[in-house]
């Protein structure tokens, strides 16, 4: 896959992540970035490197503000869990991946959630479950959009 | 794509808790010494103006959107509106000066609150917990860690981090923070705590007997120096005094509509410190 774009790509989900739309906004959005660690990771086989998963929610902590390690921690877990545990999922169609997806996306916003603990108590709250519902049932327009620009940029190149 | 840190020749599970490893020391770090990642606001400096440049955009569109009509309807609101608020302007001049007169018999003077800079808020994170804001101004326009932030109607919250060319703030209702407070109108010291959620404050340590009730404002007292006294944070909304508790649960609502904040006022002449207030 072609790297700038993915760099494009995963500046894009970091704005969309932190846009300042209101609080409501704030807890119902799908994590773009994971969102998006899953697709590459996907559609790419053992391509995708730890170190860049850890590198890019290292920044992505630092764009959120939250305690550095969060993200990077969960895109880690979450990408070992899809390429060992769930490795079938490369073979199921997007609609199959659905469960499988929210079920990474859950995983990945409860090691955030829980990294939050660092500064102090944090509270149970819907969006935990809402926002990787969001991002399963957007999961197939998600990679239709994607696959298509991808083949787009492959043919004109 | 080839591996920076750690060669393939790892296995995976061994590089997975390195990573873990790595990025809880990277959190017990940040921990330890806040102003760690001060830096880091430079870094991610031109994804917080694409999100300015996306939302100013998108107000742009929804402005040219509205059409003429709801403005004009807008507009007559507006003007009723401003002829209930003249006279009540002209009742707080009144109440103003006699004010002024009332603290210079005291000799108590409230401090003036000294420079002051609007900043327009570029990127938020409403998560569980986190309630933070970033503006577009930073340690170049004098933006400090500690620093008050207010808005239309209060106080919002504090700076907690400070780069270049922006600053983050952890609004009032984060879970970190913590504010001195006062019954308005009164003496009695108390502390707002943030909750993690935007509509909810809250004030702990009180009795069970206590004589809050619902209604009442809360203002800053101005004790530890970081808050000018004063300043609008909110209103309790409920009391509820739980027999098995020792103590009474209180709900403030904040003065500021936190949710919806664009444009914030933060109070440049402070004394820098290292860590915002913490109970």
């Amino acid at each position: 896959m072609n790297a700038i774009a993915m760099v494009i790509a995963f500046f894009l989900a970091m704005v969309l992540e932190t846009l300042p739309s209101g609080p409501v906004y704030g807890m119902i959005h799908p994590d773009f970035v994971a969102m998006l660690l899953l697709y590459w990771s996907i559609r790419s086989g053992s391509e995708l490197s730890y170190t860049v998963v850890w590198l890019i929610g290292l920044l992505q902590d630092m764009v959120m503000g939250d305690v550095p390690g969060g993200q990077a921690v969960a895109g880690v877990l979450m990408i070992y869990a899809l390429v060992n545990g769930l490795g079938r999922v490369r073979h199921l169609s997007v609609w199959e991946q659905l469960v499988f997806i929210f079920m990474l996306l859950f995983a990945h916003r409860l090691i955030v959630w829980s990294w939050q603990l660092w500064s102090g108590p944090v509270s149970w709250h819907f969006s935990l479950l809402i926002s990787p519902l969001m991002g399963a049932l957007l999961w197939p327009l998600f990679t239709y959009l994607l696959d298509y620009l991808r083949h787009h940029m492959q043919a004109s190149s | 794509m080839p591996a920076l840190f750690f060669p393939r020749r790892y296995p995976p599970l061994l590089r997975v808790a390195a990573f873990v490893l790595l990025s809880i020391v990277i959190a017990g770090l940040s921990e330890k010494h806040p102003n760690m990642l001060n830096w880091s606001g430079n870094l991610t400096y031109p994804i917080h103006w694409l999100d300015l440049q996306v939302t100013e955009n998108w107000r742009t569109v929804g402005q040219y959107l509205q059409d003429r009509r709801s403005l004009l309807a807008e507009n007559a609101q507006m003007r009723e509106k401003l002829k209930t608020l003249e006279p009540k302007l002209l009742e707080n001049e009144i109440l103003h000066n006699e004010n002024r007169q009332l603290l210079a018999l005291l000799d108590s003077f409230p401090q003036p609150p000294g420079k002051m800079a609007v900043a327009q808020v570029i990127a938020e994170n409403f998560s569980p917990g986190s309630q933070l804001i970033t503006v577009n101004l930073g340690s170049r326009n004098g933006v400090q860690v500690g620093q008050p932030v207010l808005a239309a109607g209060g106080v919002a919250g504090q700076v907690i981090h400070v780069a270049d060319l922006s600053a983050q703030i952890a609004l009032i209702s984060d879970l970190d923070s913590s504010i001195p407070a006062q019954l308005a109108g009164t003496n009695l010291p108390l502390l707002v705590n943030g909750k993690g959620n935007i509509h909810w404050l809250s004030v702990p340590f009180q009795p069970r007997n206590t004589t809050l009730k619902a209604g009442d404002q809360l203002v800053t007292s101005g004790l530890g120096g970081r808050f000018p006294s004063g300043l609008h944070i909110g209103t309790i909304s409920r009391v509820i005094h739980n027999g098995d508790e020792p103590f009474a649960q209180i709900s403030v609502r904040p003065a500021v509509p936190l949710g919806q904040l664009t444009t914030v006022l933060i109070l440049l002449k402070n004394k820098p410190t290292s860590r915002p207030d913490k109970a």
